[in-house]
C-alpha cells in the first residue's frame, strides 16, 4: 500500500513539482500509513528508486535516445566502460542511489515525525 | 532529549541530501535536478518522430505563422508579414539551438568565465581585449536607429526571447542542465556578437610579427626572394586579363620606414596565424557551360566541424520574401542560400585586415601616445568579469585612435605571458559602421544582377567573395567588404604607431573591390586565392591561401560542357592533390637515389599512388604526412620555431624544389662540416615520415595506413570536455589542399548546389551534423553519414504555405496572442 503510494502520488506529482517532491510524498506516506523503521525506509527508498528508473527507461525506450550513456561519457571522461548500455546501467545506478536517499529518509522521517507527534499510536512496535 | 534526536535526525539527514542534491558541487551539476526523468536530462531525449500539429499562442506575433517542418527537421516558416517572419526565425531557431546561439555570444563577449568558472579568465581576457564586445554593442547602438534592421533585429530577438520565457528548468536545452546555468534574455547587441566571431574566425590571424623577425634575421632581399607578394603558380578569382573598368584612387606611397625592428626583450606574440584550413569554395556555371542552359551555383565554407553545427537549413516565406538556406543560429536571414531567381555563396576573401602599431607611451600610466608629432590622449575603459560563484576581477583597456592596446603591460598569466606588449591593434572587425545584416536581408529579396551589386554595400567584414547567380543568366563574383587602402606591403610587418603614414589610408571605393561578372569563360570561381593578379592597382595582401583548390577547381570547370547539379555535386567531393601532382615527381626522383627507400613498401605506395586523397589512399597518408616534415627538414635550420620565424609558403617551397635544387636553404645549417643537398633533405625527411607513421600506426597496412582513418576527421560537441557529445572516426578522404576540405577537424561546414530554372529551382545541400542541437536528438546528426559520403540532400523549397509534399511531417502555428 505504502509503496503503491508512493509511486502513484509520486509520479503525479513529480510531473508538477520539483524534482525534491518524492521527499514530501514519502514522508506523508509513512506518516499516514506507518510501520517498522526499515520497512518505511526501504519501501520509501525502493518506490522513489523504482519511480525514476522506471521512468528513465520508459522515456529510453519509447525514444531510442542514446543519451544517458552519453552523459554518462561526460561525467567518467570518456571512459570505455561508461559506452552505450554500461553508462546507461550506471547513470541509472546512480539516480536510483540518490532518489533512494532521498525518499527513504523522508519516509523515516515522517514514520519518526508521527511517533514525535503522537507517541501512544504506534502500530507494529 | 534523546527522544527529540531519535526522531529528528532523519528528518536533518533528508533535508540535508535535498540541500546537497539540489546544489552545485564544483563542477559537479545539481544531482537531483539532473537525474530526476521528470526534469532533468532524461527529459531531452527525443525522438524526433512527433508528427500532426500544433497550436502555440504567443505575445509578439501580429497575425498567424505557420511553421511546417519536413523530414530532416527543417522548417519551413511562413508569415503574413516580415515581423512575424524574423519573430518566428528567432523562436524556431532557439526551439533547436538556444544553447549554441548564447553560447557563441558568451564567447566573443569574453564572458565564459560566468558558466565554465576561472579556467576560462585568460581567453576571456584575451577576447575582451581584442575589443569585440564593445564594438558589437557600438554597432548594434548604431543600428538601432537604421529602420529595416532595427525592425528585423528587433523582431528576431524577441521571437527568441518568447522561447526562453516558455522555458522551465526541464525543457532546458541538456548543456544548461550539465554547466548548471540558464538562458539570459537575448537582443539585437547579441545577434551582432554572433557575427562577431565569424569576424574573428575569418579575420583574427596575422603573421606580421614572425614575418617581421625574418626581415630582422635576414633582410629585404631575402624576404623579397622567399615571401613574395604574388605566388608562382596562381589562378586568382578575376581571371588573368579581366579590364578593370574603373579610375582608381591614388595610392598613398610606401614610406621610408615600413616596420618598426621587434624589441629584443619581448616576449613572444600569441595572435594566431591566420587559419589555413579556414577557407571555402564556391563558383557557379554559367549557361554556355550546363546543360540547362541557365547558371548552376555551388558553395560550402570550411569551417571547424561542430556540433552543434553552424549552420541550420530554414525555408522563410513572407509577402516580401521567399527563401531557403543555412542561417548562422542568433542571426536573422539567410546567409547563404537561394530564392525563385537568384543563389548566392560566400567564401572568405583573408585579405590583410589586421595590423599591429608599436605604441610609444609617454609614461606607465598609459595616458598619452606619442602619434604624428604630438602627445595625444589614449581612452581607457574598465572590464569587469564576473567568475562563476560571485568573484568579480577587473582589468583596463587602453585605446588608440588604431585600437585596443591588446597588452599593455607585462603579465606571468595565461595568455599574457606570450604576448608582447604596447602594440595597438586596428582591425577591421572593430570597424562599426555598414550594416552586415542588411546585406543578407536585401540579398534574400534579390531578383537579378542589380539587385545583389545593391545588397553588397551594406557589407564591412569578414569580407567574403559573394558569389552570384540568377536565372536571366547572369553569374558574378565580388570580394565583398571594407578593405584598407594601403601603400604596397603596408602591413606585412609590424608598424610604428607614431607615425601617421603607418595608419590606414582610407578604403577602396566599394565599387573598385575585385570583382567580375559574365566573364567570357563562362564561371565564376573562389577557393580563398588572390582575389585578382598583379594587374589590380592596389594592395590586399602579400599571401592568400595556397592556390592548390583554386587551381583544381578552374581546371575542371574549365573542362566542363554540360554541367549538371551532379557535376558539381562531384567537383565538392574532388579529392585530387595537385600539390602532389606538382612536386611528387621531382621527391620521387630524389628518393630513387636511395636503394634502400626506392625497395621500400612505402615508395612503392607512394609510387604507384594516383594523386587522389581517397578515403583508403595509402599513398595520401604518407604524402600528407611528409609535406609538414619536408618543410621542416627544409626550413626549421635557418627559420627555427622557437624564434618565432615565419616558413616560407607551400608555393615558394615546391618552386625551390621543382626549380632551384641548388638554393642554399636546402643546406642545413645545424651541419657545419656537410652541405646536404636537395636529395638528401628528401631522402632524410622521407625516413623521419616513415618511421613516425610506423611508430603511431605499425607496419604499413591498407587498413591501419589508410588516409581516413590517419586523418581521423571528428566532429566534436562546442564545449571541449563534453567528449561523448561528439563523433569520431567518420570514413572520408579529403584533406586540407584538397578541394573536398575536410581535414581532422574542419572541412565543408555546408555544401549546396543550386541549379537555377526560370520556373523554380532545384537545390540540393547538407551540412555534417543536424537540425537540433540536442544530443539526446535523432537530428543531432543524423546528416553525417550522407555527408562523409559525398550525398547531397533534396532541398524541399515550397512555394506556397499550402504546397502538399509527402516530406511534410509537421506543422505548429504560431497565433497571436488577443
Amino acid at each position: 500500500m505504502l509503496f503503491l503510494f508512493i509511486l502513484v502520488a509520486g509520479a503525479v506529482l513529480s510531473y508538477v513539482g520539483p524534482w525534491w517532491v518524492i521527499a514530501p510524498v514519502c514522508f506523508a506516506g509513512c506518516w499516514w500509513l506507518p510501520r517498522h523503521a526499515a520497512s518505511a525506509f526501504w519501501q520509501s527508498a525502493g518506490a522513489g528508486a523504482l519511480l525514476w528508473v522506471g521512468y528513465s527507461v520508459y522515456l529510453h525506450l519509447a525514444t531510442g535516445s542514446g543519451l544517458a550513456a552519453q552523459v554518462a561519457g561526460i561525467f567518467t571522461g570518456g571512459a570505455p566502460f561508461a559506452a552505450g548500455t554500461g553508462g546507461m546501467v550506471l547513470m541509472l545506478v546512480v539516480s536510483a542511489l540518490v532518489v533512494a536517499l532521498v525518499s527513504g529518509f523522508s519516509g523515516l522521517a515522517g514514520l519518526r515525525m508521527r511517533q514525535l507527534a503522537r507517541p501512544g499510536r504506534r502500530r507494529g512496535e | 532529549m534523546t527522544k527529540l534526536i531519535k526522531h529528528i535526525w532523519p528528518l536533518a539527514i533528508a533535508l540535508l541530501l535535498i540541500y546537497v542534491f539540489h546544489h552545485a558541487w564544483g563542477v559537479l551539476p545539481p544531482l537531483g535536478k539532473l537525474l530526476s526523468p521528470f526534469h532533468g536530462y532524461f527529459q531531452n531525449t527525443d525522438a524526433g518522430k512527433a508528427g500532426g500539429g500544433s497550436e502555440i499562442t504567443l505575445r509578439g506575433v501580429t497575425d498567424e505563422v505557420v511553421v511546417r517542418y519536413d523530414d530532416n527537421a527543417v522548417p519551413h516558416i511562413f508569415a503574413q508579414n516580415d515581423e512575424d517572419l524574423y519573430f518566428a526565425q528567432g523562436y524556431v531557431i532557439a526551439r533547436d539551438r538556444l544553447w549554441q546561439m548564447e553560447f557563441y555570444t558568451l564567447v566573443a563577449a569574453g564572458r565564459l568565465t560566468e558558466v565554465v568558472g576561472g579556467a576560462a579568465l585568460e581567453y576571456d581576457r584575451f577576447n575582451r581585449r581584442m575589443g569585440m564586445a564593445r564594438s558589437a554593442e557600438a554597432i548594434a547602438e548604431r543600428l538601432a536607429a537604421d529602420t529595416v534592421a532595427k525592425k528585423v533585429l528587433d523582431a528576431y530577438a524577441a521571437g527568441v526571447n518568447a522561447y526562453i520565457a516558455q522555458l522551465d528548468y526541464k525543457d532546458l536545452p541538456v548543456e544548461y542542465k550539465l554547466l548548471n546555468y540558464a538562458p539570459e534574455p537575448w537582443s539585437p547587441y547579441k545577434s551582432i556578437l554572433m557575427l562577431m566571431n565569424m569576424r574573428n574566425t575569418l579575420n583574427g590571424g596575422s603573421n606580421d610579427v614572425r614575418l617581421t623577425h625574418v626581415l630582422a634575421k635576414y633582410g629585404p632581399e631575402v624576404v623579397a626572394d622567399l615571401f613574395p607578394n604574388y605566388p608562382a603558380m596562381e589562378s586568382p578569382i578575376v581571371p588573368e586579363g579581366t579590364v578593370w573598368d574603373f579610375n582608381p584612387m591614388a595610392v598613398p606611397p610606401v614610406p621610408q620606414e615600413v616596420t618598426v625592428s621587434p624589441d629584443s626583450g619581448l616576449l613572444a606574440f600569441s595572435v594566431p596565424a591566420p587559419r589555413p584550413e579556414v577557407g571555402s569554395n564556391n563558383w557557379a556555371v554559367g549557361g554556355s557551360r550546363s546543360a540547362t542552359g541557365l547558371p548552376i551555383l555551388a558553395n560550402d565554407p570550411h569551417l571547424q566541424l561542430t556540433l552543434p553545427s553552424i549552420w541550420y537549413q530554414m525555408q522563410l516565406s513572407s509577402p516580401s520574401v521567399n527563401v531557403y538556406g543555412v542561417a548562422l543560429p542568433g542571426t536573422p536571414a539567410i546567409i547563404i542560400g537561394f530564392n525563385k531567381d537568384v543563389a548566392w555563396g560566400v567564401t572568405n576573401v583573408g585579405s590583410d585586415v589586421m595590423d599591429f602599431y608599436r605604441t610609444r607611451f609617454r609614461d606607465s600610466t598609459c595616458r598619452e601616445y606619442w602619434h604624428d608629432g604630438q602627445w595625444k590622449p589614449t581612452t581607457m575603459y574598465v572590464e569587469t568579469f564576473t567568475v562563476k560563484g560571485g568573484d568579480e576581477l577587473q582589468d583596463t583597456l587602453y585605446y588608440t585612435h588604431q585600437g585596443p592596446v591588446v597588452y599593455h603591460k607585462p603579465s606571468t598569466t595565461g595568455y599574457t605571458d606570450r604576448v608582447p606588449v604596447g602594440y595597438a591593434m586596428r582591425w577591421v572587425t572593430n570597424e562599426t559602421d555598414g550594416a552586415d545584416v542588411l546585406t543578407f536581408h536585401y540579398l534574400n529579396r534579390a531578383k537579378d544582377y542589380s539587385d545583389y551589386r545593391a545588397a553588397l554595400a551594406y557589407f564591412t567584414a569578414p569580407a567574403q567573395n559573394f558569389v552570384f547567380s540568377s536565372n536571366d543568366g547572369d553569374i558574378a563574383i565580388t570580394s565583398n567588404g571594407k578593405l584598407p587602402l594601403k601603400w604596397e606591403g603596408q602591413g606585412k610587418y609590424l608598424l610604428d604607431g607614431t607615425l601617421a603614414a603607418h595608419d590606414w589610408q582610407g578604403w577602396i571605393p566599394r565599387e573598385q573591390n575585385p570583382a567580375v561578372r559574365n566573364p567570357p569563360r563562362g564561371f565564376v570561381s573562389s577557393a580563398n586565392q588572390f582575389p585578382a593578379d598583379t594587374t589590380y592597382p592596389y594592395y590586399l595582401d602579400w599571401r592568400f591561401a595556397h592556390a592548390s583548390r583554386a587551381l583544381r577547381i578552374n581546371e575542371r570547370l574549365e573542362a566542363m560542357t554540360t554541367a549538371t547539379a551532379d557535376s558539381l555535386r562531384d567537383l565538392q567531393n574532388d579529392n585530387f592533390n595537385v600539390d602532389a601532382r606538382r612536386i611528387l615527381p621531382r621527391l620521387l626522383r630524389g628518393l630513387a637515389t636511395d636503394d634502400s627507400i626506392r625497395r621500400s613498401a612505402e615508395y612503392d605506395a607512394l609510387e604507384r599512388w594516383d594523386y587522389r586523397n581517397d578515403a583508403d589512399a595509402v599513398g595520401a597518408t604518407i604524402f600528407e604526412s611528409w609535406l609538414d616534415k619536408l618543410c621542416d627538414a627544409v626550413w626549421a635550420d635557418e627559420f627555427p620555431g622557437n624564434e618565432q620565424l615565419l616558413y616560407p609558403s607551400l608555393d615558394r617551397t615546391y618552386q625551390l624544389i621543382n626549380h632551384e635544387p641548388d638554393a642554399k636553404w636546402f643546406d642545413n645549417v645545424l651541419t657545419a662540416d656537410t652541405v646536404e643537398t636537395i636529395d638528401a633533405i628528401i631522402c632524410g625527411s622521407f625516413r623521419r615520415t616513415v618511421s613516425a607513421l610506423r611508430e603511431r600506426f605499425g607496419e604499413l597496412s591498407a587498413d591501419g595506413w589508410a588516409w581516413s582513418s590517419v586523418k581521423n576527421t571528428r566532429i566534436m560537441h562546442l564545449v571541449p570536455n563534453f567528449t561523448s557529445f561528439g563523433r569520431t572516426g567518420i570514413v572520408n578522404g579529403g584533406g586540407s589542399s584538397i578541394v573536398n576540405a575536410t581535414s581532422g577537424t574542419h572541412g565543408p561546414s555546408w555544401r549546396m548546389v543550386v541549379q537555377l530554372d526560370s520556373e523554380w529551382p532545384q537545390a540540393y545541400g547538407l551540412y555534417p551534423g543536424g537540425q537540433s542541437g540536442n544530443p539526446g536528438s535523432v537530428y543531432y546528426d543524423n546528416m553525417i553519414g550522407r555527408w562523409a559520403h559525398g550525398e547531397l540532400d533534396t532541398l524541399l523549397f515550397l512555394k506556397t504555405v499550402d504546397e502538399q509534399s509527402p516530406r511534410l511531417r509537421r506543422q505548429v502555428v504560431l497565433k497571436p496572442k488577443k
